[in-house]
């Protein structure tokens, strides 16, 4: 009894927001109009903000049943940006062309929600694939949200289908670990991985799992669906596609390798000796740098390019994830999330160009700064930090990247690194011409189109440059990011005793 | 001896799915590939937690009874996907399904 009290307090802010999307269902019930959007929205956010205070002032640690819920300050921390990221997504859904059903909307976006932050905060490969399905089911249905559109059909078919194949990938890789190690929480895995690193069945159950991570953060071997998935899916869908959905895919899939497998990557003197799932992650990484960067240089839709961009900066974060030093994680997430607020704030820009001037080819960003300067600057903060250029938020994440990456070669242990840290900074060289083209397009090529209505403030354009600002403000002050991010993960490590794990049964 | 023999049947069975997925045009179809290889998750699942040194955890068959929840709830919304795909372009055949492409 008194583990499902403590399983009730630990997942407190999780049980607000579902009770926030009854809430939200119940008020959709009446009669449409555009206030009601607006209630709506702001019943969500009510939600929402109120499950973030409650995880702010939740106790520091928990662990229910053997790792199945976990909270620490990193896990809060990733959580609560989850979080954050969703709600910034809602705030976008008003602005978009989703006219019909917008509670079903909201409630989608918050189940997502719930999915990722169940997702940040579990050790246990049992609750990490029911917590991936959440998080995949809801945003299948918000990639087809689009009811009249051919596009938003076959994006959402494609995501289904792949999703579902690499949903099978994961159940069946989690399987044959399960199996050889007979472990499904991460803490056990950890101590009897490493005598079964040998195994056949072993390795096979990791590749395969692995591959079944490789999807949700958009990853060479899976990631076909992307720019399909980018290009058809209303773009509050996609953008949270583009971020929550990445941060918690990244988290999870570090915490499955640094946790559970810590072990299987073999330590700095055995991994010559030991296949592991390093080399593996290398390579995967340096796939996805080539293969996103080379293909985004053709594309003519701003969304493609965002969606190709994503791939590539999928392979640096799986970079950064296959250096295995102690501060790589840190840099890893701090990557990540720098990368999700700045991918959300270019769909901002994104969704503001294609309701003014339908559609999000290159072409309708002509001009962008005569029309709506504030947002053609955004625009030029999100590229200029997407390509790395120093004094944004983005430079740094990839200075801590590749320096992290670097650090643990010189203690001698993954000098093949290396070679893959040469390709990455190759080609980011590659990266910044389509990053500039798109800013070509924005400042530089004379307005074609028919002037347009001077643009009106609202919700959504404020948010974006929110996040433009934010980006900037990392990007001179790494600490604000980065000091919260160390001192979480310093405290994460030093667990206290008093959170005495709970056995099953 | 027996363990073997469910594994190898498991992955005869993945393998099936994995091959419908990728040569069937019919979205049907795929769907159906894609029930195999979570069919042959379980069936891993269940063998090795009957063979394990702890099968009173259950901690293999609880796995596979969530797993089989998951991909009814997954079977659900892609047909709800595949209903919507057929008014759009009045076929589920996912070589139709090519509008989007670059």
């Amino acid at each position: 009894m008194n583990t499902a009290l403590n399983l009730l307090h630990l997942l407190t802010p999780e049980s607000i927001l579902v009770e926030t999307i009854l809430v939200v269902l119940i008020a959709g019930l009446f009669k449409a109009t555009a206030q009601k959007r607006n209630m709506l929205l702001s019943l969500t956010l009510i939600g929402g903000v109120t499950a973030g205070a409650m995880l702010i002032f939740q106790p520091h640690y928990g662990n229910i049943a053997n790792g199945m819920a976990v909270l620490d300050p990193l896990t809060r921390f990733i959580k609560v940006v989850v979080l954050g990221l969703s709600l910034i997504t809602a705030v976008y859904a008003v602005q978009s062309n989703i006219r019909q059903h917008f509670a079903e909307y909201l409630a989608l976006i918050l189940f997502t929600a719930i999915g990722m932050m169940l997702l940040a905060g579990t050790e246990n490969l049992l609750m990490i694939f029911i917590a991936l399905e959440m998080v995949s089911i809801p945003l299948y249905l918000l990639a087809g949200f689009l009811k009249q559109s051919s596009a938003s059909a076959e994006a959402s078919l494609k995501y289904f289908l792949v999703g579902g194949v690499s949903a099978a990938f994961l159940l069946f890789g989690i399987s044959l670990i399960y199996g050889t190690t007979g472990a499904t929480s991460l803490r056990d895995l950890a101590q009897s991985a490493p005598a079964v690193t040998r195994d056949p069945l072993f390795l096979a159950g990791l590749v395969m799992a692995i591959v079944g991570f490789g999807f949700k953060v958009a990853a060479v071997p899976f990631h076909l669906w992307a720019p399909d998935v980018y290009e058809g899916a209303p773009t509050s869908s996609a953008a949270l596609i583009a971020s929550g959905s990445k941060v918690a895919g990244f988290l999870i899939l570090a915490k499955f390798l640094a946790i559970g497998l810590a072990g299987a990557a073999g330590s700095a003197a055995s991994s010559q000796l030991q296949p592991g799932w390093l080399p593996l992650l290398a390579v995967i990484a340096a796939i996805s740098i080539v293969v996103g960067n080379l293909a985004a240089l053709s594309q003519s839709n701003v969304k493609r390019i965002l969606a190709y961009s994503a791939i590539a900066q999928s392979g640096y974060m799986l970079l950064g994830l296959s250096a295995t030093g102690g501060t790589a994680l840190i840099s890893v997430l701090f990557y990540v999330v720098v990368y999700a607020l700045t991918a959300l704030g270019a769909f901002g820009v994104v969704l503001h160009v294609e309701q003014r001037r339908g559609g999000s080819q290159l072409h309708h960003f002509e001009g962008l700064h005569q029309s709506a300067p504030g947002l053609a600057l955004c625009m030029g903060v999100f590229m200029i930090s997407l390509a790395g250029i120093p004094p944004l938020a983005g430079f740094f994440g990839k200075f801590y990247l590749f320096a992290g990456a670097l650090g643990s070669a010189s203690q001698g242990g993954n000098l093949g690194l290396l070679w893959v840290v040469a390709i990455a900074i190759t080609f980011n060289a590659v990266s910044l011409y389509y990053y500039l083209i798109v800013l070509k397009h924005v400042f530089v090529t004379p307005a074609t189109h028919p002037a347009e209505p001077v643009t009106r403030r609202n919700a959504a354009t404020f948010v974006t440059g929110l996040l433009a600002v934010s980006v900037f403000a990392i990007g001179l002050y790494p600490g604000v990011l980065l000091d919260p991010l160390r001192a979480a993960a310093q405290a994460a490590n030093r667990k206290p005793v008093t959170a005495a794990p709970v056995q099953p049964k | 001896m027996m363990l073997q023999v469910i594994l190898a049947i498991s992955a005869v069975l993945f393998c099936f799915g994995l091959l419908a997925t990728l040569t069937r045009s019919n979205a049907i179809m795929v769907l159906i590939g894609i029930e195999l290889m979570l069919g042959a998750g379980n069936l891993n699942f269940i063998a090795f937690w009957k063979f394990s040194t702890h099968p009173e955890l259950l901690t293999g068959i609880m796995f596979a009874i969530f797993s089989i929840a998951l991909a009814a709830a997954e079977a659900a919304v892609g047909l709800a996907i595949v209903i919507q795909v057929h008014r759009r372009l009045r076929s589920v055949n996912v070589n139709r399904a090519t509008q989007l492409k670059g």
